[in-house]
Order: structure tokens, then C-alpha cells, then sequence
């Protein structure tokens, strides 16, 4: 199923947002790196189908009633093989927060290599239409609002200049004695999700709010580690019109 | 594109026939007061007053309807009750080109609502174009029709878009006091039909606008806004000061970006993506304004290296730690001017690296001639982006002759003429109010202003406008040939 499709089978099931399965294949088909992973039904049919998937594992449990994974025990990281992956998934599935819920399968991602978590962004601003975000993950995104905006689309010195605009850029270039993480792979997500014929602008009309948190960016890549897609509400038609 | 959106504002801006709607036979009536001030303004086309039952008004024949004068009307005044307006533009029969509908009760009251509804209905059934409501008027020194009292007659190359009247009607005095010329301001109100967005397109297409001022409440087509701005790619500077600022995410975000988007923050993201300058408050709108007036940008070296000149060394200390906040580097000469200067042999306690501080013993000799010496060292080999002379004129007074300041102005100028398009040269007048000094001040400020120097009244107002002229700068230079 490819990105469009996703999107229009999740506003065929009346739902809000696209899945994080879902969201990944979309930001897949603009070329945007994300984990290789495999989607499980359950705990017993985990060790088969993650034959392909390298170790250590992430485990997310996928629903469209659970918007906060992690609050409600439904990620797991560090799963080292194959065997404590169905063991999490099973145990996974006898949380409260998870039994109550419609599950649609158990996302079982190989873990990205370390590096600075960023967060890119997207919404579409009622005036302006989609705009484009970045900021360095953590605190700087929640505690200080280190974030740049930009009006989509953007060109590559709009990137550029976004990433020069947060305070915390140092941190990009190796401060603290860390190794310096690759400005162009964050750039060239930037690019995909916010340039001439990316993401928010082809799928303006459908994308209420975008974040990817974190993107994991070393030494020579990034990798979407988790999405997250609100659709608009209601549909609009082709001239942005609801 | 240009040619025609030219075409099509003209008769706004230079109208040959102007109709005026709500002009009393009595006289007093607002309509009244702006047939009088075209008239004085010198409008030399045809004044046709509408009134549906008066033979003349203000000496001039009335006629019954919009769809009733001697010729088509460019430009239509109307200031009537807001029910009455739209069964009068039924009635031009194509016949006027653009009605301004100064009257309120419209859009921007709730019970106004259907009326504006209305109002456009009825515009487009006239045949026109229209502007407002819910505002004051155009000035228009080219097509010589005004509607405020004091205006410059002269045409000068400050476009104004404004979404207030009042502010608008400030924008005229307070600039005009300041030395700002404008090539146009129009206030557009409710913005029912012509809104901001087509008169910026004007403006960029329009020779004589070199620069642009927009004040901006709501944008009610963003995304215009900013692919016209960004298609014309800096070509003419573009200030925007911005009513609503908020810092308040998004109602009910679901994302972290979602609640971090305050609409500040589509505003710097749009400076930056256009090179457009956004201004706080009306004082920094008009500071920039003058500054871009005056200067031409240079955008080969954007602007970061100022040169401080003047009396007033804790004013100076000041200004440099506030320059360096706005990104302008005030920093110390280097050997060569150190030395050339020091070489002029000034009265002690004049510091002659930058800020180059002189205290008025020393600006006073030679009845200010001084100066010469001093710039052209510093022009020669200390490579300024920016030359700031500030002249703190309480500390002048009863002290030295008046020619003395006069003196040091005309020399700035003369050494600036040596070395052109080497930097920016603006004047800070510092006076504390007392009124003889005032007096003096706003003499000397015409004089500069007439030579078409930007004068401001403090060293952080020319800061702002200076880091304004040096981000366009900036601006336009990262925007080379590489990015497309």
C-alpha cells in the first residue's frame, strides 16, 4: 500500500491520523529513511516473521485508539533477538491500556544507531498553508521552544538558514566533545518533507499536522525513528476547501 | 503581468474624474472637507459631487446617481450611510472604475456582515472595483488627491499599503515630519474586495515606488502574500509592520508542532524567506522606512562593520553593546586609522579608536572642520560599513556658534561623496526636550533630511533601521544565482 493509499484507507475508516506503520511508508515514498521493520499480529507469529529484521529491536504496539504509545507501555527498546520480541508483544498485549484497545499489530523496528534526535515538523496554517519545522529534540523542542519555521516550500538555503536559526545548533557540530551529526541528511529530510514537491506540499490538502520525533541523525544519516500525521477535519477538496 | 496591474491602478492613483458621495449642500460634511483638500492639493481633473436632490455643491454641479456624471468616473469618494452605499453602486452602470467606501458598519461588526455581502454584491453589479470600507482614503501625490490635511505635495517613493486609517493618517505625519516621501498610501479597511496583495503587486510593478510599507492586521490570503513576495525576490525593499502578533499556539494541537506555532512565528518565517523587514511598532516602521529611503543597499557587502562618531562617550558604550545585540560589530580600528588619527593631534579626551569619541571641545575647532580630518582618516583605512555620527546637541548649546553643526554635517557629507557606496551614512540629532533646543533640532533635521540624509532621534532607533538595511542586505546576497 503506498503513502496516498494510506491516507485515503485511513479517511475511508473515519480515522483522525494515519497509524505509525502507516506514516512511515508515507514519509518512505518521498524518501525518507525510516527503520526496516516488520508489522506482527502477535506475540506467535513474531520469531517467523522477523527472520529479514536485524537486532536490537523496537516494539510499538499499533492502534488507532492509543495516541501516546509510551505512556501506555506500548514501546519497548533494546529487545535483543528475535524470542524477547514475542515475549514483549505478549506481554505488551496483556497491558491495560492495550487490551482496551483496537490493536492492529505490533511494529517491530530495527533500532537506529545513536545520534542527535531532531524533530521536523509540518502543519498547515489556515493563511499560509503548510509550514515546515525543525528543532533539536528533547528539552530544546519541549522546554525552550528552540524551533524554526518556514513557509513551504522551502529551498535548500531556507534549510540551511532554518538550522543556523536554532540556538542549539552547536550541538549539531559536535559540541560537548560528541561527534559532529550530518547537517545534510537533515537538510535532505527537510527537503523531502518541506521543498518543491514534498510531503506537505503534495499532500497539502490532507495533512493537518506532521511530526516526526525524533529523527535520529549521526555521523552520516537520519533515520525517522517515529511519525506522527493528523489528517484535516473535515476532508478538503482540491481548492483547500472543506 | 506588470503592465497590466499597472493599467489597471492608474485611474486609482492618478484619477482623472472623482466622484464624491455624501458632500452636504451646506457644507461641513466630511465629503465637503475632501473636495476642499483635492482642491488645495491641486486636482486639476473633474469634481463631480452625486446628491440626490441639490443643484451644486461647493460650487461644483451635483448629479443624481454614479451613472449620471459627464464622463466615467475613476475614482469614487463615498461616505454615506452604510445601507445606502450598495443601491448606489448599482447604479454606476459600469460607468466608475474604483469606488472607496469610507463609511463603517460592515464586515467589522457582526451585524455588519451581510451588508458587506451586500456592498461587494452591488460593486460587482456596478462594474467597479472597491476599496474598504471601513476606511479613510488614498494619498496620492501624483494624481494630487488626499484625504488628510497635511501631505507633502511632492511625489516621492514610499508605497503604503494600510489596513487602518488612523495608523495611516500617522504614517503621512509622522513620516512626513521625518523626511519620508511617498509615492502613494492607501487605506484599505475591511478589504472586502482589492485587498493588500494586489496593491503590493502595483507597487513592485510601479517605477516610481522604490520601496514598500505594509501595515497588516489580518492576511486573509497568507499564502498570496507570500508567493508574490517571494517572487519578487527582494528586488524592492518590502517593511511590514504586523497588528496581532501573538505568541499563542494553536487551539487544539495534537502535535508538538502544532503548539509550538504561534502566528509570530509565520511572520519571521516569511521575513526570512523574502527578505522583507517586519517592524514592531509604528516608530520602527517609519525608522526603517527612512532608512531605505535614503540608503541604496549594498547588498555585495552586506553592512556589519559601524563606525560610532560624535560627543557623548557613555552614549556611545551604549549604543555599541546594544549594535552588537542587533548583529552590527562596532569594533576598535586597527593600527593604520589608530595611527592616522593620532596623527590629527586631537585635545585630550577624545578617543580615537571606534566609537570615535569627541567631545564638543574638540568637533568645535576650526568651527567644526575637524570632521573632515577625522572621516577621512577613517573612510581612508578604517573601512566602515556604516558611518553613525551622533551630535548630542544639549552639550552644544550656549557654547558654539550655530554654523558649527551645520559645519560638521556639510563635511560628513563631502567625505562620504569621496568614497560612494563605501557605507551608510546617518545622522543622530540627541536633544533633551528643551524647547529652543528642539526648535534647533527640527531645523537641522529638515536640512539633513533635504539631503536626503536619514536622521533619527536616538542611536538604538538607527540601530534597528540599519540591522533592517544590513539583513536585506544579507538578504539579497544569499539569494545569489546558487539558489535556483
Amino acid at each position: 500500500m503506498s503513502g496516498s493509499e494510506a491516507i485515503a484507507e485511513a479517511r475511508k475508516q473515519g480515522r483522525a491520523a494515519l497509524d505509525e506503520a502507516a506514516g512511515k511508508r508515507l514519509l518512505e515514498s518521498f524518501g525518507i529513511p525510516v527503520p526496516r521493520s516488520v508489522m506482527v499480529s502477535d506475540a506467535a507469529r513474531a520469531t517467523g516473521a522477523l527472520a529479514g529484521i536485524r537486532p536490537p529491536y523496537a516494539v510499538k504496539v499499533v492502534s488507532p485508539d492509543i495516541l501516546h504509545k509510551s505512556d501506555a507501555g506500548g514501546v519497548r527498546l533494546g529487545v535483543r533477538d528475535r524470542e524477547e520480541a514475542a515475549l514483549t508483544i505478549g506481554e505488551m498485549a496483556q497491558l491495560p491500556g492495550v487490551r482496551q484497545a483496537r490493536v492492529d499489530g505490533y511494529l517491530v523496528e530495527e533500532m537506529a544507531p545513536a545520534g542527535q534526535e531532531i524533530v521536523v515538523g509540518g502543519l498547515r496554517d489556515p493563511q499560509f498553508g503548510p509550514l515546515v519545522m525543525v528543532g533539536l529534540g528533547g528539552i530544546f523542542v519541549e522546554v525552550l521552544a528552540d524551533v524554526a519555521f518556514r513557509i513551504c516550500p522551502i529551498t535548500r538555503v531556507d534549510a540551511e538558514e532554518m538550522l543556523s536559526e536554532l540556538k542549539g545548533a552547536a550541538l549539531l557540530d559536535g559540541a560537548r566533545g560528541r561527534k559532529a551529526v550530518s547537517r545534510s541528511a537533515i537538510l535532505e529530510v527537510l527537503l523531502k518533507v518541506g521543498g518543491d514537491g514534498g510531503l506537505l506540499m503534495v499532500h497539502a490538502q490532507d495533512i493537518e499536522e506532521l511530526d516526526i520525533n525524533p529523527l535520529i541523525v549521526s555521523e552520516s544519516g537520519a533515520v525517522a525513528v517515529d511519525a506522527r500525521l493528523i489528517l484535516t477535519q473535515p476532508p478538503m477538496d482540491a481548492d483547500g476547501r472543506r | 503581468m506588470s503592465d497590466s496591474v499597472l493599467e489597471q491602478f492608474r485611474p486609482l492613483f492618478e484619477p482623472k474624474t472623482v466622484a464624491v458621495v455624501g458632500a452636504s449642500a451646506k457644507g461641513g460634511a466630511l465629503p465637503n472637507v475632501f473636495i476642499r483638500r483635492i482642491r488645495e492639493f491641486g486636482f486639476e481633473g473633474e469634481i463631480y459631487p452625486i446628491h440626490p436632490s441639490a443643484p451644486e455643491i461647493d460650487g461644483l454641479p451635483a448629479y443624481r446617481s454614479l451613472g449620471e456624471t459627464p464622463k466615467p468616473v475613476d475614482y469614487a469618494y463615498i461616505a454615506i450611510a452604510a445601507a445606502q452605499v450598495p443601491p448606489l453602486l448599482r447604479e454606476a452602470r459600469g460607468r466608475v472604475r474604483f469606488a472607496q467606501v469610507i463609511s463603517s458598519g460592515f464586515g467589522e461588526v457582526d451585524e455588519g456582515r451581510e451588508l458587506q455581502e451586500a456592498l461587494v454584491a452591488a460593486a460587482r453589479a456596478g462594474g467597479m472595483r472597491l476599496i474598504g470600507p471601513n476606511c479613510l482614503g488614498i494619498y496620492t501625490p501624483r494624481g494630487r488627491v488626499t484625504f488628510t490635511e497635511i501631505g507633502p505635495r511632492e511625489v516621492g517613493q514610499v508605497g503604503i499599503i494600510s489596513q487602518s486609517g488612523g495608523l495611516g493618517t500617522d504614517i503621512i505625519r509622522r513620516g512626513f515630519s521625518r523626511g519620508l516621501k511617498f509615492s502613494g498610501l492607501i487605506t484599505v479597511g475591511n478589504c472586502a474586495d482589492v485587498g493588500p496583495n494586489e496593491l503590493l503587486e502595483y507597487y513592485l510593478a510601479d517605477e516610481q515606488t522604490r520601496v514598500i510599507g505594509l501595515y497588516i492586521e489580518t492576511a486573509k490570503d497568507g499564502r498570496r502574500l507570500f508567493e508574490i513576495l517571494r517572487d519578487a525576490r527582494a528586488a524592492k525593499p518590502v517593511v511590514i509592520l504586523k497588528g496581532g502578533r501573538t505568541q499563542r499556539g494553536r487551539m487544539a494541537a495534537a502535535s508538538h508542532t502544532g503548539s509550538l506555532a504561534g502566528d509570530d512565528r509565520v511572520w519571521v518565517a516569511l521575513s526570512r524567506q523574502t527578505g522583507c523587514a517586519m517592524a514592531d511598532t509604528l516608530d520602527q516602521f517609519i525608522d526603517i522606512l527612512l532608512a531605505f529611503q535614503a540608503l541604496a543597499p549594498q547588498p555585495r557587502h552586506p553592512t556589519r562593520r559601524v563606525v560610532l562618531f560624535g560627543n557623548g562617550g557613555g552614549a556611545s558604550v551604549l549604543a555599541t553593546d546594544f549594535y552588537a545585540r542587533l548583529g552590527l560589530d562596532v569594533i576598535p580600528f586597527g593600527a593604520e586609522t589608530v595611527g592616522a588619527l593620532g596623527a590629527l593631534k586631537l585635545p585630550p579626551g577624545t578617543s580615537i579608536t571606534n566609537p570615535v569619541d569627541t567631545p564638543v571641545g574638540t568637533l568645535q575647532q576650526d568651527d567644526g572642520r575637524v570632521a573632515e580630518k577625522i572621516l577621512e582618516a577613517i573612510y581612508a583605512s578604517g573601512r566602515p560599513e556604516a558611518l553613525v555620527m551622533h551630535l548630542n546637541l544639549s552639550a552644544f548649546a550656549g557654547r558654539t556658534k550655530s554654523e558649527v553643526i551645520d559645519n560638521l554635517v556639510q563635511v560628513a557629507l563631502r567625505v562620504q561623496s569621496h568614497y560612494p557606496g563605501q557605507a551608510h551614512f546617518v545622522l543622530v540629532l540627541r536633544s533633551d526636550g528643551e524647547p529652543q533646543l528642539e526648535e534647533r533640532k527640527r531645523e537641522f533635521r529638515a536640512k539633513a533630511v533635504a539631503l536626503g540624509i536619514p536622521v533619527y532621534d536616538e542611536m538604538a532607533n538607527a540601530g534597528h533601521a540599519l540591522a533592517a538595511l544590513a539583513s536585506h542586505e544579507r538578504f539579497v546576497h544569499s539569494r545569489q544565482p546558487r539558489d535556483r
